[in-house]
C-alpha cells in the first residue's frame, strides 16, 4: 500500500512537467518517399526542424499539384542527432526505406559519412546545410549542396578581418567538429602571413565551461577571436569572455546564425561578426517562399530556404527524367539549372553550386544583420 | 592567468562537489553507486528555469532578484528531494537485500526514465535561463570574478558546512555514521534504517538540486542530458576523494575542477575531459580507496 502511495507521489511530482508532444506520420506504399535527415532532436534539434520544415513546405505545394510521376510524395524524416555513428545508420534506413533522394544532412560530420552509404546505393543527396570543402571533393558524382563551401567562407571572413577591419593578431578556436576545425583551418590559411594567430585550438563541443580557455586566450591580447563551430559553444563562449571582462569581438560562420545564439548569450552577442550567405529576406525570388512558410511555420530559419529549395531540385529532376531510378536522376542534377526561391541554382562537376556568394552579418540590438 | 584560472576551477570544483556529496553519502550508508544521481541534478537546473521563470512572469524578480534566487533554489531543493526520495522507495528500496549488481541496474534504468521524461515533457531543444543575471563582478589582482560566483561558492561552502555540522552534531546524523558503519549493528541498537537512508537520499538530491539552479544560472543553458557528464565528473570527484567519505568527496571536487581548469590554462583545451578522467584512472590504480577514503574489505 505504502509502495502504492509513493507510485502516485511519483505520478504527481511528473505531472509538473507535463505538456506532451506526439507526432505521428502515415505510411502508404505507393507513393515517392523522399528522404530527409538532420539533427531532429538534441541542442541542435531546431535548425533540424527548420529545415525540415523547409522541406514539408516544397512537398506540400507539390502534393497540392498532384505531386510527381502521378504519385503522392511522402517524407521519410529521421534523426542523425548530429552523431556521425548514427548518421550511418540513418543513411542505411534510408536506403532500406526506398527513398529516391535524401535531403540532408545538416552536419558536416554527419553528411561526410552518410554520403558514402548513398553513394553506394546511388541515391541522390543534396545537403542544404554541410559545408565541409570534403564532401563533395571524393569524387563522387551523387552527392549535392545547395550551400556553399568552408574554404569560400573562411576566405571571405579573412578578407573581411585583413582588408576592412585591419586587424593584426587573431585568436581561433574551434570545436573540433569536421565543420568547426574545417572553418578555422581555412580561415587560417586565407589569413596568410598578413597576421599573427596569437591562440590557435581546440574546444569540446558539449562542454558549458569555457573559461579556462579563455583566460588563456585573454593573455594573448588578439584584436578578435575567431570560432569555428555551432550556436550553442558560441554563445557561451562570447558570454563567459564578457564574464571575465573580454572586451575583443567575436567572429564566426553560419553554423551561428540562429535567433537561439542571441537568446542564450543575451546582450554578449552585440558585435560578434559571422559570415552567412545574404538575407533572403533582401532575395526578391524568396518572398513567395518566405510569405507561405511564415504562414504554416512561423519565422523562418537559416537553412529553411536551402531545404525548400533543394527539395524542389530534387523533386525537378525526379520529374524531368520521369523516373526515380538514381542514376537518371543523378546525371539530370548534373545539367539542370533550376530558377528557385534562392535565385538561379547550377550544380557544377563536383557537386557544389556555381556560385555561392557569402557576405558579413553583425549582431546589432538582439538581429543579426547583414553588415553595412 | 594563474589566479583567474583559480577561480574558474573552485566555480566548477564547488559544483562538482555539491553533486559528488549525494554519491558518496548513498555509498556510504548503502554500498550503491546511484546513477540517478545525475538526473536529478538535471531535474533541479530544470525545475530552477521554471520557478524562476514563474517568479519573474508574476514580477516578483523585479521587486528582489536575490530573494527571488534564494526561493528558486530552496523550491528546487524541496523538489529534488521528494524526488530522491521517491526514487528511492521505487527503485532500490524493493531490492534492498537482492545481490549488488540489482540496484545498480535499477539506477541506471531510473536514470534513463528520466532523462526521456525530461526530454518528452520538456521538449529536446536547449532551455535559455531567464536573462535576470547580468555579467557584472569585481576585478582583482588582475582577475575577474562575477557576483554569481561569488554566490555558487558561499553557498555551496555553507551547504558543505552545514552538512559537516548536521552529520558530526545531531542524533540523526549519528544514526547515519551508525548505519554507514554497520547497518545491520544499528538496526539492533533501534535505528529506523529506512527512516536514515530516506534521509541520505533527501539531503542528498537536494543538493544536487541546488547543484543545478547554480549551474542553469551561471551558464544560462539546459538540456535533458546535462546530468549525464556532470553525474560521471562528480562520481569521478567522489571516487578521487575516496567513496563513502564526506569530506573526501568535498575535496575530491575541488581538486577536480581545478585539474580541469589548470590542465586547460597550460596544457590543452582540447583534452579537458581528458585530464579529469585520465586522473580518475591514476588513483584507482595507485590509491584504489581515494585521497580520504579507508581501507574497508569486502562487505558485500
Amino acid at each position: 500500500m505504502k509502495k502504492f502511495l509513493y507510485l502516485i507521489l511519483f505520478s504527481l511530482l511528473t505531472f509538473n512537467f507535463s505538456l506532451f508532444t506526439v507526432t505521428g506520420c502515415a505510411k502508404k506504399d505507393d507513393v515517392i518517399k523522399l528522404g530527409v535527415a538532420g539533427p531532429m532532436t538534441g541542442d541542435q534539434a531546431k535548425m533540424g526542424t527548420d529545415f525540415r520544415n523547409g522541406v514539408d513546405l516544397a512537398v506540400a505545394e507539390w502534393n497540392e499539384k498532384g505531386g510527381v510521376l502521378g504519385k503522392k510524395i511522402a517524407m521519410v524524416v529521421s534523426d542523425d542527432q548530429h552523431d556521425p555513428k548514427q548518421a550511418v545508420s540513418v543513411a542505411n534506413k534510408m536506403v532500406n526505406e526506398g527513398t529516391v533522394g535524401v535531403i540532408g544532412h545538416f552536419n558536416s560530420s554527419c553528411s561526410i559519412p552518410a554520403s558514402e552509404v548513398y553513394n553506394r546505393a546511388g541515391i541522390p543527396m543534396i545537403t542544404p546545410a554541410s559545408t565541409n570543402p570534403q564532401l563533395t571533393e571524393r569524387g563522387f558524382d551523387n552527392i549535392f549542396r545547395v550551400c556553399g563551401r568552408d574554404d569560400q567562407q573562411g576566405a571571405v571572413a579573412a578578407d573581411f578581418v585583413t582588408n576592412r577591419l585591419r586587424l593584426k593578431k587573431i585568436a581561433i578556436l574551434h570545436d573540433k567538429t569536421t565543420y568547426g576545425q574545417g572553418l578555422a583551418n581555412e580561415f587560417k590559411k586565407a589569413l596568410g602571413n598578413k597576421v599573427e594567430v596569437v591562440h590557435y585550438g581546440g574546444i569540446i563541443q558539449g562542454d558549458k565551461d569555457f573559461k579556462a580557455v579563455l583566460t588563456v586566450v585573454k593573455e594573448k591580447k588578439p584584436e578578435l577571436i575567431f570560432f569555428g563551430g555551432i550556436y550553442p559553444e558560441a554563445a557561451l563562449l562570447v558570454k563567459q569572455a564578457k564574464e571575465l571582462g573580454i572586451k575583443t569581438p567575436f567572429m564566426s560562420g553560419d553554423g551561428v546564425i540562429d535567433p537561439k545564439f542571441i537568446e542564450i548569450a543575451g546582450p554578449s552577442a552585440e558585435g560578434t561578426y559571422l559570415t552567412f550567405s545574404p538575407d533572403p529576406v533582401k532575395i526578391p525570388t524568396a518572398k513567395v517562399f518566405l510569405d507561405s512558410y511564415h504562414k504554416k511555420y512561423g519565422d523562418h530559419g537559416p537553412y529553411s530556404i536551402y531545404a525548400y529549395d533543394a527539395a524542389n531540385i530534387m523533386l525537378t529532376a525526379i520529374k524531368d527524367v520521369k523516373s526515380t531510378e538514381g542514376k537518371k536522376i543523378t546525371e539530370k542534377l548534373h545539367t539542370l539549372e533550376f530558377n528557385g526561391a534562392l535565385g538561379t541554382i547550377k550544380f557544377d562537376k563536383k557537386g557544389d553550386v556555381t556560385v555561392a556568394p557569402y557576405v558579413i552579418w553583425i549582431t546589432k540590438g538582439g538581429k543579426f544583420e547583414e553588415y553595412r | 592567468m594563474f589566479f583567474q584560472q583559480i577561480i574558474n576551477g573552485l566555480t566548477l570544483g564547488a559544483v562538482y562537489a555539491l553533486i559528488a556529496l549525494g554519491y558518496t553519502m548513498v555509498y556510504g550508508i548503502l554500498q550503491l553507486i546511484n546513477f540517478a544521481h545525475g538526473e536529478v541534478y538535471m531535474l533541479g537546473a530544470y525545475l530552477g528555469i521554471i520557478i524562476l521563470g514563474f517568479l519573474t512572469s508574476i514580477g516578483f524578480t523585479a521587486i528582489s532578484l536575490p530573494l527571488a534566487i534564494i526561493i528558486t533554489l530552496v523550491l528546487s531543493m524541496i523538489f529534488c528531494s521528494a524526488y530522491g526520495m521517491t526514487i528511492e522507495k521505487i527503485a532500490y528500496k524493493p531490492l534492498r537485500n537482492a545481490p549488488r549488481l540489482s540496484p545498480l541496474i535499477s539506477a541506471i534504468g531510473v536514470s534513463i526514465f528520466l532523462q526521456n521524461f525530461v526530454m518528452l515533457s520538456q521538449g529536446a531543444t536547449d532551455r535559455v535561463f531567464p536573462p535576470i543575471l547580468k555579467a557584472e563582478g569585481l576585478t582583482f589582482l588582475n582577475a575577474r570574478i562575477t557576483y554569481l560566483q561569488i554566490f555558487i561558492l558561499i553557498a555551496s561552502v555553507l551547504m558543505m558546512v552545514g552538512l559537516h555540522l548536521f552529520i558530526m552534531k545531531t542524533k540523526l546524523g549519528k544514526a547515519m555514521r551508525a548505519t554507514a558503519q554497520d547497518r545491520k549493528m544499528a538496526s539492533l541498537l533501534g535505528i529506523d534504517i529506512d527512516q536514515v537512508i530516506s534521509i541520505t537520499f533527501i539531503i542528498g538530491s537536494g543538493l544536487a538540486a541546488a547543484a543545478g539552479v547554480m549551474v542553469a544560472m551561471y551558464y544560462g543553458l539546459v538540456n535533458y542530458f546535462i546530468g549525464y557528464v556532470a553525474g560521471i565528473k562528480a562520481f569521478t570527484a567522489a571516487v578521487l576523494g575516496g567513496i563513502g567519505s564526506i569530506p573526501g568527496a568535498m575535496l575530491g571536487g575541488i581538486i577536480l575542477g581545478l585539474m580541469e581548469a589548470l590542465g586547460a590554462s597550460y596544457i590543452s583545451s582540447e583534452y579537458k575531459d581528458a585530464f579529469a578522467f585520465g586522473l580518475l584512472i591514476i588513483i584507482l590504480i595507485l590509491k584504489p580507496e581515494g585521497l580520504l577514503g579507508r581501507q574497508v574489505g569486502d562487505r558485500s
